[in-house]
């Protein structure tokens, strides 16, 4: 927040989606603010693929890595949508990638 | 279609199931009733192949195949299907995505051509009316904020679409209101067909006067300790279990 912004506001949100039981999430959000009159806020999230919900797509036919691609896209949509399409379809690209080789 | 022998499974170290002999035919419907905790879901589970039910003893065959020797997605593309009796939420993967993503896993398996979008949708009209499902339902987030009834309808309607040969479902009478149990029943009665067999699990004999099943066991303490027809539903309607498990050592 620059030192002219007056009443000016932030929020930060950061949600973690954990894949696996061999990782953890630590969000240390950073935010400079140079004029008192700012609001800033920030909240953070960490859920998790769980067994179910891993099974219940399994059961369904789905593989370990089709089930999580769905999960993971589904977790990232709500802020996908919001990006320009050319953004968005990048974006998607890029979860699918990181994606690989990550079950199994 | 489907032979069980002899099944034993542990659950977290607890012997749920101790010694199921159960032989199901093509086209035949059995009914599973029996106390809480007598391990219905559990059989449910092990025939899905859920990861930490563990079978310790016996077998099951299915189409003449070692069932066992499948994991739990190659089940499902074999034609295994569980109607759960708690289904799960998935946050933000919307209804249609879910279901295509499904049907189309199982189009793969069978060399058929995938469906895109527009034919999915196609392809679901007409199932979805049958069951009373709107387009508002698909759209939302996989079970996420579904009452229980429309939960179980949503179940019915995955079975319909994904045309299973053994399909196994855990209480899908609970928690229906009486229309819903009439609907959910009806599109269960269209799926019935010569190849396809069915395990209905459930707490009431009124559920079976709709979905009427050529067998009825009872299942205490992990085994099977009666079989008859569809009037022993009736029987244990009227006299409850306590002959039945009263006899069983635990
Ligand atoms: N994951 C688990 N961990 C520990 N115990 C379990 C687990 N799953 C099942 N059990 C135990 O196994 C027994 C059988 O459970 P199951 O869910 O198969 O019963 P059920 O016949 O389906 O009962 P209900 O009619 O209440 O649905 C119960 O005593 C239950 O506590
Ligand atoms: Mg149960």
């Amino acid at each position: 927040m620059q030192g002219k912004a007056e009443n000016s506001r932030n929020f930060t949100q950061c949600d973690s989606l954990l894949i696996g039981d061999k990782c953890g999430a630590h969000t240390v959000p950073y935010i400079e603010v140079k004029n008192r009159s700012a609001k800033v806020e920030h909240e953070a999230t960490t859920s998790k693929i769980s067994d179910d919900q891993m099974m219940y797509c399994q059961q369904r036919g789905m593989s370990a890595e089709e089930a999580v691609a769905l999960i993971v896209n589904g977790f990232c949509k709500e802020v996908l949508q919001e990006l320009p399409m050319e953004f968005a379809v990048e974006a998607q690209k890029l979860v699918g990638i990181s994606l690989e080789g990550s079950v199994g | 279609m489907l032979e069980i022998k002899n099944l034993h499974a542990r659950v977290d170290d607890r012997d749920v199931l101790n010694g199921i002999d159960l032989s199901i035919s093509a086209g035949e419907v059995h009914a599973i009733m029996g106390p809480n905790g007598s391990g219905k879901s559990t059989l449910a589970y092990v025939l899905a192949g859920r990861d930490g039910y563990e079978v310790t003893e016996g077998s099951i065959h299915y189409q003449g195949n070692d069932l066992l020797d499948l994991a739990i997605e190659e089940r499902a593309r074999e034609g295994i299907f569980l109607a759960f009796q708690y289904p799960v939420e998935i946050p933000g993967v919307a209804g249609t995505t879910f279901l295509r993503t499904a049907v189309n896993s199982l189009r793969k398996h069978r060399g058929e051509k995938e469906f895109d979008a527009m034919q999915f949708v196609k392809y679901v009209r007409e199932k979805q009316s049958e069951l009373n499902i709107t387009d508002d339902m698909l759209r939302r987030p996989v079970n996420v904020g579904f009452s229980g009834g429309e939960k179980k309808r949503n179940e019915i309607l995955q079975m319909a679409l994904l045309e299973p040969k053994f399909a196994v479902l855990d209480e899908t009478d609970s928690g229906l209101d009486i229309d819903a149990l009439k609907t959910v029943a009806d599109g269960v009665n269209t799926l019935r067909d010569p190849n396809r067999s069915m395990l209905v699990i459930t707490h009431y004999q009124r559920l079976l006067d709709y979905i009427v099943p050529d067998f009825v066991h009872v299942l205490a303490h992990g085994r099977i300790v009666k079989s008859g027809g569809k009037e022993l539903a009736l029987e244990l309607e009227k006299e409850g279990y306590g002959a039945l498990t009263g006899t069983q050592a635990a």
